[in-house]
């Protein structure tokens, strides 16, 4: 018995074939049209990331030398991490940056979808009532900080404070915008909100920041509810459901993915919230991103920045993780 | 035949000469002329010296060197520092010549990101006595002078005086027991809610409140000889009681805790409150109509100071210098240009020019008759000038300031005591890596 001699083609020709088959295949022009974003992500998100994470690893510092400024990078392994973990103000801007995003989310989970629902009935103006619920959405960021910040001034002559005073709701003018903690006046609910990172300057930021922000929330999720057809409302009025009960068991599973979407979406943004509050407080209200700048820009450790920057990013990604594993639960 | 060939030789010849000739005229001529020069200013958008008055002076700089045009960027105080740490880091400096604060003195000496000027100064400052000695002190660290005096910043003492008129006093305070007094009295009177309101937001200003408070109990240093912190004791530590105690007694408006100098020098402008400790663009304010409602009323002072203290100059104030450098990564070719610019724009003869704009950092100019005559406070702007104490000249200055910053924010509201505050804020800065 003779054996016919087969010739097995060397693994690497293999390889090559199967990436030109890949690439000449039907999926050709579709690489070639994503060719250049993929660039311009590794160009601009990709390679600065692992920058950035390099720079966390490292004691990193600016230097200039024989006349050229160059980034000095001594290796230093987790040591910022570890640092950040040990340090009590680290901790205490997790809090107060967890407080903004739970407080914030809650506002516009619950007013947001309030506000679609009542756009999307049918009333007298419903058009122009959407464009000037849309406004606030279209004032930039400083903007914005700036308004806030004349409305919550804490003289006599600050806006609310003027408000309140001629209304007599309060006898002398409100600090809105100092970090001083609620409630002093029941000692142990205070020490816990401030523990919490809950504190007066803290509130009136979210006020500022959600009269921005809720716009396009309740935009987006108007945008969800236009696409649920009138029959399920209808079969279930027939069926005598009430307005909650509908509500409950047809909006909002419907409405779900578009809510994650807003949720994943703004979660990212509120971890890292930095313009109003540092237009308002400088380093007053230090927050995580604020921590990250200071660290970076005030101080000039770009590692211990960088970390903290990582560990905000880390954060959101879990939280946006337990978002999508709700979601679809069972593919995950 | 042949004398026509010789004439077109001859022509050509000539012609080719001539020619020759021109363009090695032209190449000499354009070897002399100098090259067209670009030089990026980083600066601050401020009142003063703004950006108008910049720009100014650049047109000014551009018409007596035609060949070097100035590109300013302007930032606001917060992004400068950034700005100025992340052109140090790149190969070739964004900004050829900054803004610097004094502050910044000590980090940037240390880790090189400008270059010292001593060299261009003993060579081209004629007089350097005519910037007084307390400007100098706070642009140089151990004899190198980093930056060249441009803007002689410091604060002043203001009070309305017809508000402690109507409180039955005829002149602001010269001890700070007087000063308790005259704010006691103004509230108790019901002439003002609060008396006074000063920049106590959780931020630079703080810190340079403190200090000047400080100084005013007698010492304004934070740091000893030796360089190590001394908050918990003496002035310092007084400086810090006396802080909280005027917000305790509501003589201080609450608001200082998130008010920056522009908001305290409003209220001091609006006739909300009686005194404001400031910089010196408050005298601007108070007397301007559109910005004013005291206009006439307000009165720049020196400061009052604890008795047997400060005894040379009888007022304690705070330094905000800031002085124009050369950035450590600014090619060499740029170098004399930027150290041109930084003469021009310093000089007597230019800050003249601007008295409406800025306190001229040159006592010559300061004495003129021009800003006699502009100022009527100049003496009193010239006894807080030599009153002034400097913070703390170390290399991690912005670190120990966020530090200070948040115990003495802390200490004001009341959120732990006064000298736990003090020793909390000497143990962390005392552990922080040398």
């Amino acid at each position: 018995m003779t054996s016919m001699p087969v010739e097995s083609p060397p693994k690497r020709a293999t390889l090559r074939h199967r990436l030109f088959r890949t690439l000449s295949g039907e999926y050709f022009w579709l690489y070639l049209l994503l060719l250049p974003s993929l660039l311009i992500l590794v160009a601009v998100i990709l390679i600065p990331m692992l920058f950035a994470f390099q720079m966390s690893l490292g004691n990193t510092s600016i230097v200039v030398l024989g006349g050229r400024g160059t980034i000095s990078n001594q290796w230093v392994g987790l040591q910022n991490y570890l640092s950040l973990l040990q340090n009590p103000s680290f901790w205490q801007a997790l809090r107060e940056t967890l407080y903004f995003w739970v407080v914030s989310i809650f506002i516009e989970v619950t007013v947001g979808i309030g506000m679609a629902v009542l756009m999307n009935q049918s009333f007298f103006g419903r058009r122009i009532f959407r464009v000037i619920v849309f406004i606030p959405w279209a004032i930039p960021t400083v903007v914005n900080a700036m308004l806030w910040g004349m409305i919550f001034d804490g003289d006599n002559f600050g806006a609310l404070n003027d408000l309140l005073l001629q209304w007599h709701v309060i006898q002398s003018p409100i600090v809105w915008l100092n970090p001083s903690a609620l409630f002093p006046q029941i000692p142990w609910l205070s020490n816990a909100l401030s523990y919490l990172g809950s504190n007066l300057a803290m509130n009136s930021i979210i006020v500022g920041d959600e009269w921005k922000t809720l716009p396009i929330v309740a935009i987006l999720v108007l945008a969800g509810l236009q696409t649920i057809p009138h029959e399920y409302y209808e079969a279930a009025r027939v069926e005598g459901a009430s307005a909650w009960r509908q509500f409950r068991q047809i909006t909002l599973p419907l409405i779900a993915p578009v809510l994650t979407v807003v949720l994943i979406l703004r979660t990212m943004q509120l971890m890292r919230a930095f313009t109003l509050i540092f237009t308002l407080e400088q380093f007053g209200l230090p927050v995580l991103s604020i921590q990250a700048y200071q660290q970076a820009f005030s101080f000039g450790s770009f590692g211990m920045g960088s970390a903290v920057s990582f560990l905000i990013g880390l954060i959101a990604l879990v939280i946006a993780y337990f978002y999508i594993k709700r979601l679809y639960r069972e593919e995950l | 035949m042949r004398n026509k060939w010789t004439k077109v030789l001859m022509s050509a010849m000539s012609a080719s000469l001539l020619l020759t000739g021109a363009s090695s005229a032209a190449m000499a001529k354009a070897k002399a002329a100098p090259q067209p020069v670009v030089l990026k200013v980083l600066y601050m958008s401020q009142q003063g010296y703004s950006t108008a008055v910049l720009n100014k002076m650049g047109a000014e700089f551009h018409k007596e060197h035609p060949n070097v045009t100035i590109e300013f960027t302007y930032l606001p105080y917060p992004q400068l520092h950034s700005a100025i740490l992340t052109s140090a880091a790149a190969p070739v400096a964004q900004y050829d010549v900054v803004l610097s604060d004094l502050i910044w003195t000590g980090e940037f000496a240390a880790k090189g990101y400008t270059v010292a000027l001593n060299n261009y100064i003993r060579q081209y400052i004629k007089n350097p006595k005519g910037i007084p000695q307390s400007v100098w002190n706070g642009l140089s660290v151990g004899g190198k002078v980093m930056a060249m005096p441009f803007l002689a910043n410091f604060q002043n003492f203001y009070y309305n005086k017809k508000m402690l008129a109507e409180a039955g006093f005829k002149s602001g305070p010269k001890t700070m027991a007087q000063w308790l007094h005259q704010m006691q009295v103004l509230k108790a009177k019901h002439i003002v809610q609060y008396p006074y309101e000063d920049s106590w937001l959780q931020a630079e200003g703080l810190v340079c409140d403190y200090v000047r408070t400080a100084g005013e109990f007698g010492n304004g240093n934070l740091f000893n000889a030796k360089g190590q912190p001394i908050m918990n004791q003496g002035a310092a530590l007084k400086a810090l009681e006396w802080m909280r105690m005027l917000y305790k007694d509501g003589l201080a408006n609450p608001n200082s805790l998130a008010a920056d100098e522009p908001t305290a020098a409003n209220a001091f402008a609006s006739g909300q409150a009686a005194f404001n400790t400031n910089w010196t663009f408050v005298t601007g304010i108070m007397n301007n109509k559109s910005e004013s409602k005291i206009v006439g009323q307000g009165v720049v002072s020196g400061f009052p100071v604890a008795p047997g203290t400060n005894r040379a100059t009888l007022s304690a104030s705070i330094s905000g210098f800031q002085g124009l450098a050369i950035a450590a990564n600014t090619p060499a070719s740029l170098k004399p240009w930027a150290w041109k610019w930084i003469q021009f724009a310093t000089s007597p003869a230019v800050q003249a020019q601007h008295l409406h704009s800025e306190w001229p950092i040159w006592s010559s100019v300061a004495t003129s008759p021009q800003e006699k005559h502009l100022n009527p406070w100049y003496k009193v702007y010239q006894q807080n000038l030599n009153a002034v104490y400097n913070r703390p000249a170390v290399s991690n200055y912005l670190t120990v300031s966020s530090i200070i910053q948040q115990y003495v924010h802390e200490a004001i509201g009341g959120t732990i005591p006064v000298k736990t505050a003090a020793n909390d804020m000497v143990q962390q800065i005392e552990s922080l890596p040398k």
